[in-house]
C-alpha cells in the first residue's frame, strides 16, 4: 500500500507558484502576440494579392501541422545559429507559441469573417467606407463576438500547450515540478498535485468558456468552430 | 554570420532517423487506435440513461481533457509506477498519456455526433423492434460517423503531432533521434528543419483531404 506524504510537496509549494505565474505569463504573452499576428495571417490570406494570401495560407498550414515541440526545438537550437541572436527559453517559448497560436487564430478569425454576410461589405462599400473601415466598423464588431467560443476553447489548449517549455528549461509549473520531484524524491505527491492545479485551473476556464458560449446561444448569436 | 546549409549529415544519419520514424508510426497507430475506438465506448457511457456509467465517463472526460497531455504522459511515467507497483517504460507512459488523452476528445465527439440524430431514428429503431445496440449499429452510427468524420480526422492529426512528446521520457520517435543527429554532428539547424518538413510532408496531404471532405459532406447533407 502507498503511504501518500504531501508534506515535502506543500512546505515547498511556493516553487509551484512560482511555476505557475510563470505558465501564466507565457500564455498572456503568446496570446497578446498570437492573436493581432493571428488576424494580420487571416486578412492576408483572405486577400486578394495572390502571394499574400499563398504566403501566409503557407505559414498557416505549416504551423498547423508541423508539431508544436519541434517548432520550440527549432526557434531554441536552430534559430540562434540561423540569425547569430542570443537566445532564452523565455524568448523561444514566447516566440514559437505566439506564431504556433496565431496559425489557429488565423483560421478561427477566418471562419468568423467569413460567416458575415457579403451584403455587410457591400452596405460599408455604399456609404462610402474604405476597406480598412468596413472591416473595423462593420465586419469585425460581428465577426468576433460570433468567434468569441473559439477564441478561449484555442486560449485554453494553448495554456496546455505551455508546458512543452519545460523541456527547453524554462522554469514554468511543469518545469518546477520535475525539479521539485528530484529534489523531495515524492515524484507520486508533486505530479498529482501539479495534475491537480493544472486541473482546477483549465477547467475553471473551461466552465468560463461553456458559459459564455451559452450566454452568446441565448443571445441568438450563431458561433463559429 | 551567414549559414550554408548542409543536409548531407543528415542524410549520412538516415538510418538514425528511420529508427525514429519507425517509433513515430508504431506510436501514432496504437494510440490512435486505442484513443478512437475507447472514445466510442467513453462516448457511450457519456450518454448513457444510468448514472452508474455515465458519472465516470463524464469524470474521465473532464480530467483527461483538462490536463495538458504532457503532464499526463509524466505522471504516468513517474507517479503511476510508484502507486500502482506496475513498471512502465517509456512506451508505455506515452501510449498511456495520449490513448487516454484522445480518448476524451474523441468521446466528446461521439457524443455529439450521437446527440446531433433527431430522436425520432431511434424511436423508429425501436418501433420496428431493434434493440438498444441494433439501433446504434444499424441506424444512428452509419449517420453520426458520417457528420464527425471531419471532427475525427483532426484528432487524428493531432494524436500524430502529439506523439513527438514522447521524446520527453526518451521513447526513440523522430524528434529524439533528430536531437541525437543534432547533437553528435553540431547541425541542429538542419536536424530541427528535416524533422518539421517530415511532418509538414505527411499531415499537408492529410489536412487537404480533409477540407476536402468537409466541403463534400456540407454538400451532401
Amino acid at each position: 500500500m502507498v503511504e501518500w506524504n504531501f508534506l515535502a510537496v506543500l512546505s515547498d509549494i511556493d516553487l509551484l507558484l512560482l511555476g505557475l505565474g510563470n505558465t501564466l505569463v507565457v500564455t498572456a504573452l503568446a496570446l497578446a502576440f498570437g492573436i493581432p499576428l493571428g488576424l494580420f495571417l487571416a486578412l492576408s490570406r483572405l486577400s486578394t494579392i495572390r502571394p499574400l494570401s499563398v504566403g501566409s495560407a503557407f505559414i498557416i498550414e505549416f504551423f498547423r501541422t508541423t508539431p508544436p515541440l519541434v517548432q520550440l526545438f527549432w526557434f531554441f537550437f536552430a534559430l540562434p545559429i540561423l540569425i547569430d541572436v542570443r537566445m532564452t527559453p523565455f524568448i523561444a517559448a514566447i516566440v514559437t507559441f505566439s506564431i504556433q497560436s496565431s496559425a489557429f487564430f488565423a483560421e478561427v478569425f477566418r471562419g468568423g469573417i467569413l460567416s458575415i454576410d457579403k451584403g455587410q461589405w457591400e452596405g460599408a462599400k455604399a456609404i462610402g467606407m474604405t476597406y480598412g473601415q468596413s472591416l473595423r466598423r462593420i465586419v469585425l464588431p460581428q465577426a468576433v463576438k460570433r468567434m468569441i467560443p473559439a477564441f478561449m476553447e484555442r486560449s485554453i489548449e494553448l495554456l496546455k500547450t505551455t508546458t512543452l517549455v519545460s523541456t527547453v528549461a524554462y522554469a514554468d509549473l511543469m518545469f518546477q515540478a520535475n525539479d521539485l520531484a528530484q529534489k523531495t524524491f515524492r515524484p507520486l505527491e508533486v505530479y498529482t498535485v501539479v495534475a491537480v492545479i493544472y486541473f482546477l485551473l483549465i477547467f475553471t476556464f473551461s466552465q468560463i468558456s461553456i458559459a459564455v458560449e451559452h450566454r452568446l446561444a441565448r443571445s441568438g448569436e450563431s458561433t463559429v468552430r | 554570420m551567414q549559414h550554408t546549409w548542409d543536409f548531407a549529415t543528415i542524410f549520412q544519419n538516415w538510418e538514425v532517423l528511420w529508427v525514429g520514424l519507425k517509433g513515430t508510426v508504431v506510436m501514432f497507430l496504437v494510440t490512435v487506435v486505442l484513443g478512437l475506438s475507447g472514445g466510442l465506448v467513453v462516448g457511450m457511457g457519456r450518454y448513457a440513461q444510468n448514472s452508474a456509467l455515465r458519472w465516470p465517463a463524464t469524470a474521465f472526460v473532464e480530467i483527461f481533457r483538462n490536463t495538458p497531455v504532457l503532464v499526463q504522459i509524466i505522471w504516468f511515467y513517474y507517479a503511476f509506477p510508484i502507486l500502482t507497483g506496475i513498471e512502465v517504460n517509456p512506451f508505455l507512459a506515452a501510449v498511456l498519456g495520449i490513448s487516454l488523452n484522445t480518448m476524451a476528445f474523441s468521446a466528446e465527439i461521439y457524443r455529439a455526433g450521437i446527440q446531433s440524430i433527431e430522436p425520432g431514428q431511434w424511436e423508429a429503431g425501436k418501433a420496428i423492434g431493434m434493440t438498444y445496440g441494433q439501433t446504434l449499429r444499424r441506424i444512428i452510427m452509419p449517420v453520426a460517423i458520417k457528420r464527425i468524420l471531419p471532427a475525427l480526422t483532426n484528432r487524428g492529426i493531432e494524436v500524430f503531432k502529439m506523439s513527438t512528446l514522447a521524446s520527453v521520457v526518451a521513447y526513440v520517435e523522430t524528434l529524439n533521434q533528430a536531437k541525437l543527429i543534432a547533437d553528435l554532428n553540431f547541425n541542429p539547424i538542419e536536424s530541427y528543419t528535416a524533422v518539421a518538413l517530415i511532418f509538414f510532408v505527411v499531415l499537408y496531404p492529410v489536412v487537404q483531404a480533409t477540407y476536402a471532405l468537409e466541403r463534400t459532406l456540407r454538400k451532401s447533407d
